[in-house]
C-alpha cells in the first residue's frame, strides 16, 4: 500500500501546486512548535546530547552533594595524607588527609556557580555594551569601545584582582570580579558581528515595518550573532573557573577550607611529582565540565540556526 | 484622479570622503492614487535612494514630500510610526530581506504585532493565514524558514508582509531582478492584482524596461541622480524625447528580425556622482550636447501633455 502516493502527497512533497488545490491539506495543518523543533535538532546530534546529559549530571551533583558525601569536606585525617586512591578514600586524600572525592563532589558547588554565574555576568553586559556600540555606531560607539580598550589595556587577571581587592572577598564579589574582567571581550565579539548583521536588507525591512530599536537589536540582530557569543560563552566558563581558583590562591577569593576545583590544583600542585591524584582529580573535573558545555555549545548553537536542518 | 503623493525639489547627497555624492539632486514628481510610477535608469543612478528617502528610510537632505494631503518631509518617531502603516516597502533581494532565523508566519506577522492590530493570537492567526492566500502562498510553510524557500516564494512573503497592515503605497525596490522570468511574470501579475482590488498605489524601480512597460502608468527615468524624463508610458515608448531615454529605449531587443532597429550606443562612463560638474549630468556622453548644456543644468519642462523633459534640444531634436 506504501508504494502508492496520492495526489495530494505528490503535490506535498514536491510543492508544484497552487494554493486552491491543497486548500484541504490546509485546514487540518497542525502546527509546529518551535521549541519542540529546535529540541528535535538538538537530540540529532549525539555528542551534544551526550554533553548536555553531563552538566545536568554534574548539576544534580552539585545539588545533592551532601547525600553523595555526606562525611562533608573538611573531615582531616592526619594519619592518613596523600593516600594513593582505595577502597576507603575513592579519589585519595589530600595534603592534610581530607578525602579529595568529598571534595571535588562539594566543590562543584562553588565551581559551577562561579563558572556560569559570572559569565553570565559578562555576557550580559558584554552583549548589551556591544550591541548599543555595534548597532548606533559613531559617537555611542566610540565612547563604549574605548571605555572598553581601557579596560582591555589592563591584564584580565590583574583587572579581576583589583576589582575583587576593592569589593573585598566573598564569593558573590568574587564572581562579578571575574565577570567584568571578561566583559570587553564579549562586547568586541557582539560588535563586530553586529556591524556585519546590520547592513542586511532584513534590518532594514524592519524598520520599514515600525520595529522600534529595542526590538530590530533584540529580535533581528541578536539572534544573528548567536554562533560566536555561545562559542566565547562555553569556553569562557573554563577561564572563569581557573581565574577564580588563582585569586583564592591569592587570598581575594573563597577562603580555605571551602573546595574549589581550582583552588584544590593550586594545593596539589607542589606535589604532583609525588602524588599526581592530588590534581589529576579535580583537575579532570574542570576537564569534564568544559568539554560538555562545549559540546553542548556546539550542539545548541546548530539547533538555534534553522537554516542547518537537515 | 487625487494625487497620493507628491514629491518637490528631493534632494539627497551622502557625505564621502570624496566629496557629496548627489545621490539624488532635485527631483520632483507626483503619482495618482491607484496608478504606478515606474522609475528607471542604470545601477547607480539614485533610483533606490530615491524610494528609500521617500519613504522615510533614509533621512533626506531637502525637499518636500506631501503623502496623503499632509505635508511629511519631517516628522517626529511618533508620526512617522503611523506613517509606516501607510507606506511599505519590497525588498529587492528576497535572500536577504528576510530574517533567516525567523518562521514564514512570524515574519508576516510581525507588523501585526507592532502595531497591535489583533487583539489576540487567534485572529492574528487568521491574519496571517489570509494574507498567506492572498500572495498565494500554501499554509504549509508557515512554520518554513526562508532558506526552505524558493526566490518567488519568499518574495511573495515579503509581498505579504508588506501588505500586512494595509498600506496605500508601497516602493517596490527591483522587487523581481533577482527572479527567472517565469517568476517575474508571476509575481508581477500578483502586484498588478493585489493593486487593483486594494487599490494600492506603487513606485516601482527597476532597471528593466520590460517589466515597466508592463506595469507602469507612468514612467520617470533617472539619470544620475537627476530626473531627466516623465511621461505617460505609451507616450514615452512611442515618443522618447530625451538623448539618454532614447538610447535606453534603443537598447531593447526587437523579437522581429525583419524591422532593424538603430541602436544609439552610448560612449563613455558614467560620470561620478561625487561633486557633480554644473550643467546636464548626461552632457559627457550626450552626442548632441552643446556648450550651454555643460553651463547650468536644463530644468524640466513640459514638452506635450504629460511629458516633461530636461533637455534644452529636446524640442528642436524632435522635429528632426
Amino acid at each position: 500500500m506504501n508504494n502508492t502516493v496520492s495526489f495530494k502527497e505528490y503535490i506535498l512533497k514536491t510543492g508544484t501546486a497552487s494554493v486552491q488545490e491543497y486548500s484541504a491539506e490546509n485546514d487540518n495543518y497542525v502546527r509546529k512548535s518551535q521549541l519542540r523543533e529546535i529540541w528535535g535538532r538538538f537530540c540529532k546530534n549525539k555528542i551534544a546530547l551526550l554533553g548536555l546529559i553531563c552538566l545536568l549530571l554534574l548539576v544534580a551533583m552539585a545539588l545533592f552533594a551532601d547525600v553523595i558525601a555526606p562525611e562533608g569536606y573538611d573531615n582531616q585525617d592526619l594519619y592518613n595524607k596523600f593516600a594513593l586512591p582505595s577502597a576507603e578514600h575513592w579519589f585519595g586524600t589530600d595534603n592534610v588527609g581530607r578525602d579529595i572525592f568529598d571534595r571535588v563532589v562539594h566543590g562543584s558547588r562553588i565551581s559551577l556557580t562561579v563558572g556560569m554565574i559570572s559569565v553570565s555576568i559578562a555576557a550580559v553586559v558584554g552583549i548589551l555594551l556591544g550591541s548599543i556600540a555595534g548597532y548606533y555606531g559613531g559617537r555611542t560607539d566610540n565612547i563604549i569601545m574605548r571605555i572598553l580598550d581601557v579596560f582591555m589595556s589592563v591584564p584580565g587577571i590583574l583587572l579581576s584582582l583589583s576589582i575583587a581587592a576593592a569589593l573585598g572577598p566573598g564569593l558573590f564579589n568574587l564572581m562579578i570580579a571575574v565577570g567584568i574582567g571578561s566583559v570587553p571581550g564579549y562586547a568586541r565579539i557582539v560588535r563586530a558581528s553586529i556591524l556585519s548583521v546590520k547592513e542586511q536588507e532584513y534590518i532594514e525591512a524592519a524598520h520599514c515595518i515600525g520595529c522600534s530599536n529595542a526590538r530590530i537589536i533584540f529580535r533581528h540582530v541578536l539572534p544573528n550573532c548567536l554562533a560566536p557569543i555561545i562559542v566565547q560563552a562555553t569556553l569562557g566558563v573554563a577561564s572563569a573557573i581557573l581565574v577564580a581558583s588563582s585569586m583564592s590562591f591569592l587570598g581575594l577569593g573563597l577562603e580555605p577550607p571551602i573546595p574549589e576545583w581550582g583552588a584544590m590544583l593550586s594545593v596539589g600542585r607542589p606535589y604532583i611529582r609525588d602524588y599526581w591524584h592530588l590534581v589529576a582529580f579535580p583537575g579532570i573535573a574542570i576537564m569534564i565540565t568544559v568539554f560538555s558545555l562545549n559540546v553542548f555549545g556546539d550542539g545548541l548553537r546548530d539547533a538555534l540556526d534553522p537554516r542547518l536542518k537537515q | 484622479m487625487s494625487t497620493l503623493l507628491e514629491v518637490k525639489n528631493l534632494k539627497k547627497y551622502f557625505k564621502t570622503p570624496g566629496g557629496m555624492l548627489h545621490a539624488v539632486d532635485d527631483v520632483s514628481f507626483s503619482i495618482n492614487r491607484g496608478e504606478t510610477l515606474g522609475v528607471v535608469g542604470e545601477s547607480g543612478c539614485g533610483k533606490s535612494t530615491l524610494g528609500r528617502t521617500v519613504i522615510h528610510l533614509l533621512p533626506k537632505t531637502s525637499g518636500q514630500i506631501i503623502f496623503d494631503g499632509e505635508d511629511i518631509s519631517d516628522v517626529d518617531d511618533h508620526k512617522l510610526k503611523e506613517l509606516r502603516r501607510d507606506m511599505q516597502m519590497i525588498f529587492q533581494d528576497p535572500f536577504s530581506s528576510l530574517n533567516p532565523r525567523m518562521s514564514i508566519s512570524q515574519i508576516i506577522s510581525e507588523p501585526l504585532k507592532i502595531y497591535h492590530v489583533c487583539k489576540n493570537s487567534k485572529e492574528l492567526d487568521s491574519r496571517v493565514t489570509a494574507l498567506m492566500e492572498t500572495v498565494g502562498l500554501a499554509l504549509r510553510f508557515r512554520d518554513a524558514y526562508p532558506h526552505e524557500l524558493d526566490g518567488g516564494r519568499r518574495q511573495r512573503v515579503g509581498i505579504a508582509r508588506a501588505l500586512a497592515l494595509d498600506p496605500k503605497f508601497i516602493v517596490c525596490d527591483e522587487p523581481v531582478s533577482a527572479l527567472d522570468v517565469s517568476i517575474q511574470a508571476q509575481i508581477l501579475n500578483l502586484m498588478q492584482d493585489l493593486q487593483k482590488e486594494r487599490g494600492l498605489t506603487f513606485i516601482f524601480i527597476t532597471h528593466d524596461l520590460s517589466v515597466v512597460k508592463h506595469i507602469s502608468d507612468n514612467i520617470s527615468v533617472m539619470y544620475l541622480g537627476n530626473m531627466v524624463e516623465k511621461s505617460p508610458k505609451k507616450e514615452l515608448f512611442d515618443n522618447p524625447l530625451h538623448p539618454y531615454t532614447k538610447a535606453l529605449l534603443s537598447a531593447i531587443p526587437q523579437a522581429s528580425i525583419h524591422r532593424k532597429k538603430e541602436r544609439i550606443l552610448l560612449e563613455g562612463e558614467i560620470t561620478s556622482p561625487i561633486n557633480p560638474k554644473p550643467g546636464c549630468r548626461f552632457a559627457a556622453r550626450c552626442i548632441y550636447a552643446q556648450d550651454r548644456c555643460r553651463e547650468a543644468a536644463p530644468p524640466l519642462e513640459e514638452m506635450a501633455p504629460g511629458h516633461f523633459c530636461a533637455c534644452y534640444r529636446a524640442k528642436e531634436l524632435a522635429q528632426g
